[in-house]
């Protein structure tokens, strides 16, 4: 039932200095606390039997105000430590969420939806706070108080009826065992319910122009009536355990007194207990109702934070499934990129997605990927960012080492990754472009800028480098972010550069301009370069042709273009249409040209 | 900085969507007052067992006729409590039954004022000073144990009257907590309801440039925080005014005077409450804003996760996100500490402060004048003070929980506030696909006009192509046409109607769009083509698929045309996702399609199977291309080209090529520039 305590451990011994002041002065108040009835109480004694005087009217008053000033320091002191406690874990654990996505690759967002995970960080967290704060004050409160009771009952009445009037105490710890165990499993329904609408939301914002283009708006909204109807139930499920708390507990305390109250009855009549003794005796088994209830409040929330921290340690728990060796094996340079028989399949494909890859990339070198829709491109391009674990049969390496033996670190810092759809942040195009390294200055951000075309764009921006874009910003053209993500890679100057089809969505002129640029600077650092254009790849020193996740075709432009095949066709597509405009012999020159 | 008006609102509009639960709320107040009654009523069954069964007893007896109702046997000669005895009976032989220490006697006589005498086995009795010194057994307990024995029917009724007060309070508590639950909830779900409605009427501009997390975190977090308001804030608040109502009444009965001394807490709590409002409304809004800015950058992170990988940028990311946990933190932090120095701290400041009063004044009274009240009322005020502050601590207590529902209540009302147009669905005709831009401007921000008069028609069946530039307007242009925006200036017409006569939901009806990105929902592949939508059948479904070429290029997919899409499409690849997206507008068969480089990720093969399709689907559709590749628009009636918003050059390729401007500028270069430095 307290499982949700152990589990939390680590955080109660961090924080221990502060708990142990919290309770202390929670304890200790329990004590000063019963003084004032007591002051007001002699207070009217005295006037009652007139001897009050001026002198133990002061030492009253006095004494009232000492504990005022104690009370409310050490109330202030234990609530603020207590519930600072709470607030604390809170701001820990989603530190370590946040930490935990980072470390994190695709697959475990394929299996762990965004809006389901953002329900974690927040709502999750509120209720397992809510254990290291209101919880341990409930803790303390129904067990010193309960103890205070039944030892003051004992002592007082005897210990017979007060263990008689204890009969219903295991059936109260049965009960709230039962409804602690049925609210943890409806609660975790309940809080995966939260997750679920809060991912039906934010499916619907980011997809909004698809809704609105389909007009599919009520659609939406009748899905999302579903959707909150399944919340709705969840939650009432949770209200039927919940409104049990206290009726049960106030019924069995009640069927308690009831117990003390006969048998006490009967002891008085058998003349074995005065009737000030068994009033006495009901008055504390009245008292004790309070303690029980927030017993069960105690364990109601227990058992919700333990279902959201079980939630939380789920996603925690998750192991990165790519980790650095424990060894690495130092290499300084990306000499050689080599795949070596590499076969790699998505961990949910049931097919392989490359087969059987055989290809060298020597540093300096410029490699042309293309083929069909779904053909391997980017899955052979994405091998080097290590996103899945390293691939069972057939092996990558870099300058003769294996990739998974090279430290990620060293690895990333290689790279320039301009991803197929290009992901710009909520932040100025100046921090997007300098995204990767952070202390670049405004010319060398320019440069970038320059290198991809964007210059002639920014100055139609609001804000120049200043302006906002991303998902507060404004809004781009799909070319434009393709071409502030290409500048954001070109700017910490790669050792590898991956450019997935990368300029899908600019024009053939800007696409021109950019391929010669990059040409220009890349002299000697290695360049992936996946593309639908046939002539993006022409320049390369390579050219491989996928399909269905192997080479089909593969060497320089002159070579693909004497074999005919795909690449040779799609070339000519591509450029069928410029033999009617020109005239023959410009073909003719170019074909030269080419050759 | 605050609102004052939308302040003032919000009381008013979380009382207004509490009527939409206000059969149950009414019903939970009943129960909630019925309960506290039951379970008040336990004590007084409790007192009535020892007064009248157990004190009840020791009282005068009179003889009546053997073995009568409720007599009892002494010394041969039956006898029954008096006031058990009916009312017109004759009165014989008193005995009296008194209790002296843990000794009982069954006296001769009526015996009133008995103690201990001096010896054992002697009492005395004491009657209006005069006292008298009486022998006399004590009771064995056998023969005490008959005089309870009439009793026991009693304390058995009775006790089963607190049972069922007992079991009568348990129902009416869980029937009040379940109903208070259920009406939250269904608050709740009203609420959630009517934003995400109002989702749907906002303007797309909404939605330019605030990101997507902080509208999830309105719908959702926010809504969820205004829970605590209709299940403890209102029940408590309730229940404590009603208590405090009650001690004020019994205060009043009591002594006007006391009542009128205690009536200075009202005023106090009042400004309490009022200047917690002024301390904490601020931190609160805060709070409430970096709650749904860390919901923001979770959801951008979590999407951009392996570009901040690849970029190595996970420490610097990880600090940033530590800095607005950190300010969330400190907001809390600051609340906390308003928190600890009112709450039932303070509300114990002022219960210990009104004892120091009553000491100091009646203290002082008591040495110099005549008491005012006699000291039985002074014990009674006292006792009343002290019960009357458990209400006030239970509402002071919920203040934290009323001003953040109150923070979050603003977020959503702010939200349901925004102006909006109430989506209009129900079908028109087809339109015929005449579409005619006439003399259109627009700009999105009010300042850079995006498109400057621009102005063509296409007639229905045709096909239009728009190039230029990134950022020359060509998205801009269908943007309008779809109304996702309206234009500042000129006219936009379909079959000859100004298009902002017909609703946009109305006018999409016949329209279709592949976007420029893609976006496919969580689903199948089926399903995100036809979105669910019942007019999209299966068999269409397919067709589409398969115009488009997905049946070659997915056919590896194990479960077909049902196989599930994750969030995003992420397990597609890019082209695949297009494909899918493309096959969506086709499925939909508009009168208008509008293909915005809907090819942009596809290989130039599948398009090419794609072109051969559509060059039977275009057929009596009037269709706009956007597309980079010159090859695949060709064939276009009408090809307009766009520069910096402005339509430089149009025609048929053959007359633009023959013109020799810019197009034949673009289009050589793309035919000629590779392989190595270009044209
Ligand atoms: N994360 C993933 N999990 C499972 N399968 C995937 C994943 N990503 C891609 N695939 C599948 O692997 C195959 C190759 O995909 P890839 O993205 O490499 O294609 P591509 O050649 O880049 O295509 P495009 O030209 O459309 O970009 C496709 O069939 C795709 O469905
Ligand atoms: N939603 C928007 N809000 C503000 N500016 C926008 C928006 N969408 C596009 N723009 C800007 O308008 C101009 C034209 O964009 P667009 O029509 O998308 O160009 P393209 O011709 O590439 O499709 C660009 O400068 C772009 O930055
Ligand atoms: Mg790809
Ligand atoms: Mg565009």
């Amino acid at each position: 039932m307290f499982q949700v305590l152990w589990k939390l451990r680590w955080f109660f011994w961090q924080q221990r200095k502060r708990y142990a002041i919290a309770v202390g002065l929670l304890l200790f108040l329990n004590f000063v606390e019963v003084a004032p009835p007591d002051i007001v109480g002699r207070a009217i004694d005295l006037m009652n039997q007139r001897g009050m005087t001026a002198g133990t009217l002061w030492d009253l008053v006095g004494a009232l105000a000492l504990v005022i000033v104690i009370s409310y320091t050490c109330g202030f002191t234990w609530q603020y430590q207590l519930y600072g406690g709470a607030r604390v874990l809170e701001l820990s654990l989603r530190k370590r969420l946040m930490r935990h996505f980072l470390q994190m690759t695709p697959r475990f967002f394929e299996q762990n939806r965004t809006g389901d995970l953002m329900a974690r960080s927040t709502n999750d967290l509120n209720a397992v706070s809510q254990t290291a704060g209101f919880g341990i004050l409930t803790l303390i409160d129904s067990t010193t108080y309960s103890a205070t009771i039944l030892v003051t009952m004992g002592s007082l009445d005897g210990w017979r009826l007060t263990l008689l009037s204890l009969v219903p105490m295991p059936f109260i710890a049965l009960a709230m065992t039962k409804y602690g165990k049925m609210l943890h499993e409806r609660f975790t329904l309940a809080q995966d319910a939260f997750g679920d609408m809060n991912d039906r939301v934010l499916e619907t914002i980011a997809g909004i122009r698809v809704v609105r283009a389909y007009a599919q708006e009520k659609h939406e909204e009748e899905r999302f009536a579903a959707t909150m109807a399944d919340v709705y139930r969840k939650n009432i499920a949770v209200a039927r355990i919940d409104a049990l708390f206290d009726p049960t507990i106030s019924m069995l305390v009640g069927i308690t007194y009831l117990i003390g109250l006969g048998y006490g009855t009967y002891l008085v009549f058998q003349s074995q207990l005065t009737i000030g003794q068994l009033t006495s005796f009901n008055v504390y088994l009245g008292m004790l109702i309070w303690p029980m209830l927030a017993f069960g409040q105690l364990i109601n929330i227990m058992q919700r934070g333990n279902a959201s921290l079980d939630r939380v340690n789920e996603t925690l728990a998750y192991k990165p499934d790519v980790v650095d060796p424990p060894t690495t094996v130092a290499v300084d340079r990306p000499e050689e990129i080599r795949f070596e028989h590499l076969t790699f399949r998505y961990p949910t494909s049931d097919r392989d997605n490359l087969s059987d890859i055989e290809l060298v990339i020597r540093r300096g070198e410029t490699l042309g990927i293309v083929g069909r829709t779904g053909s391997g491109k980017s899955t052979l391009l994405r091998q080097l960012l290590r996103e899945y674990p390293p691939s069972q049969t057939g092996a990558l390496t870099i300058g003769g080492v294996r990739i998974e033996q090279i430290a990620m670190d060293i690895v990333h810092g290689w790279l320039g990754y301009v991803p197929q759809n290009p992901m710009l942040f909520s932040r100025s195009v100046r921090d997007n472009v300098r995204f990767g390294r952070h202390d670049a200055t405004d010319a060398e951000v320019l440069e970038a800028l320059r290198l991809a075309d964007f210059v002639k764009d920014l100055e139609r921006l609001p804000n120049g480098l200043d302006t906002l874009v991303g998902e507060r910003g404004i809004s781009l053209s799909g070319g434009q972010k393709q071409r502030i993500a290409l500048a954001r890679a070109l700017l910490v100057d790669p050792e590898i550069l991956i450019l997935d089809d990368a300029m899908s969505a600019v024009d053939a002129r800007t696409e021109a301009h950019i391929i010669e640029s990059i040409r220009s600077v890349r002299q000697g650092r290695t360049t992936l370069i996946a593309s639908h254009r046939m002539s993006a790849v022409a320049h390369a020193d390579w050219i491989v042709v996928m399909d269905d996740g192997r080479i089909a075709e593969e060497g320089t432009f002159a070579d693909l273009m004497a074999q005919g095949g795909w690449y040779a066709q799609q070339y000519e597509r591509q450029q069928a249409y410029g033999e009617e405009a020109l005239d023959d012999s410009d073909a003719i020159a170019l074909a030269e040209e080419r050759g | 900085m605050i609102d004052l008006n939308a302040e003032k609102q919000v009381n008013k509009r979380l009382v207004e969507y509490a009527a939409h639960a206000k059969g149950a709320i009414a019903l939970a107040i009943v129960m909630l007052v019925l309960a506290v009654a039951a379970q008040l009523a336990g004590p007084f069954v409790a007192k009535a067992i020892i007064n009248r069964h157990i004190m009840g007893i020791q009282q005068v007896w009179y003889e009546v006729t053997p073995r009568a109702g409720g007599a009892v046997e002494w010394e041969g000669k039956w006898y029954v409590r008096a006031d058990r005895m009916p009312a017109q009976s004759k009165r014989l032989n008193p005995h009296t039954l008194v209790a002296v220490g843990t000794r009982t006697y069954f006296l001769d006589g009526v015996v009133s004022h008995v103690a201990r005498g001096n010896e054992a086995g002697q009492i005395r009795e004491q009657e209006g000073g005069r006292s008298q010194l009486i022998t006399a057994r004590p009771l064995t307990r056998q023969q005490l144990f008959s005089f309870y024995r009439p009793e026991i029917p009693g304390v058995i009724r009775l006790a089963l009257v607190y049972f069922g007060l007992l079991a009568g309070a348990a129902i009416f508590l869980y029937g009040q907590q379940y109903l208070l639950q259920v009406s939250a909830n269904r608050i709740l779900q009203r609420m959630r309801k009517d934003v995400f409605h109002q989702i749907h009427r906002l303007p797309i501009r909404y939605f330019d440039n605030l990101p997507a997390g902080k509208v999830v975190s309105r719908i959702t977090n926010d809504t969820e925080a205004i829970r605590d308001f209709y299940v403890n804030v209102l029940a408590n608040v309730l229940s404590s005014i009603a208590t405090m109502v009650g001690i004020y009444v019994a205060l009043f009965i009591l002594n006007v005077w006391l009542g009128l001394m205690a009536s200075i807490l009202i005023p106090i709590l009042i400004v309490w409450i009022w200047l917690y409002r002024r301390a904490t409304v601020s931190v609160n809004v805060r709070i409430r804003a970096l709650l749904s800015e860390i919901n923001a950058m979770l959801n951008e992170t979590i999407q951009g996760v392996p570009i901040i990988r690849a970029f190595h940028r996970e420490q610097r990311t990880q600090a940033e996100f530590d800095e607005l946990n950190q300010a969330y933190y400190d907001g809390q932090t600051r609340l906390l500490r308003v928190n600890s120095a009112t709450g039932f701290n303070l509300a114990g400041v002022f219960r210990n402060s009104f004892f120091i009063a009553v000491i100091a004044i009646f203290g002082w009274r008591s040495m110099h004048l005549e008491s005012l009240v006699s000291f039985g009322v002074l014990y009674a005020f006292v006792d009343y003070l002290n019960r009357l502050f458990q209400p006030v601590t239970q509402v002071v207590n919920q203040l934290a929980n009323l001003e953040q529902a109150r923070a979050s209540a603003v977020r959503v009302f702010e939200l349901l506030d925004e102006p909006g147009v109430d989506p209009v669905f129900g079908s028109i005709p087809r339109f015929c696909g005449e579409v005619e831009f006439d003399h259109v401007t627009f700009s999105y921000d009010g300042e850079h006009n995006v498109l400057k008069n621009v102005s063509f028609r296409a007639q229905p069946g045709q096909t239009v192509a728009l190039v230029g530039h990134t950022g020359s307007g060509k998205s801009s242009i269908i943007n309008l046409l779809f109304r996702f925006y309206d234009p500042q200036g000129g006219q936009i017409r379909i079959d000859g109607v100004d298009i902002r006569t017909i609703a946009p939901q109305q006018l999409r009806q016949h329209l279709g769009i592949v976007l420029q990105d893609p976006y496919l929902f969580t689903g199948t592949v089926a399903w995100n083509v036809s979105l669910g939508d019942e007019r999209v059948s299966r068999a269409r479904v397919e067709q589409a698929l398969r115009d488009v070429g997905a049946d070659r290029l997915l056919a590896h997919l194990p479960n077909g045309w049902d196989e599930p899409v994750l969030e995003g499409g992420s397990t597609l690849s890019a082209g695949e996702r297009q494909l899918i997206s493309f096959a969506r507008a086709l499925a939909f068969d508009p009168a208008i399609l509008v293909l915005d480089e809907a090819t942009a990720s596809i290989d130039s093969e599948t398009e090419r199977l794609i072109q051969d399709a559509l060059s039977v689907l275009k057929r009596g559709r009037t269709t706009f291309i956007i597309a980079h590749r010159l090859s695949t628009i060709r064939d276009a009636d009408l090809i307009l080209v766009l520069d910096a918003g402005e339509i430089v050059e149009r025609g048929t390729h053959d007359e633009l090529i023959r013109l020799g401007g810019k197009y034949r500028q673009m289009y050589e270069l793309q035919t000629n520039m590779a392989p190595a430095s270009g044209a």
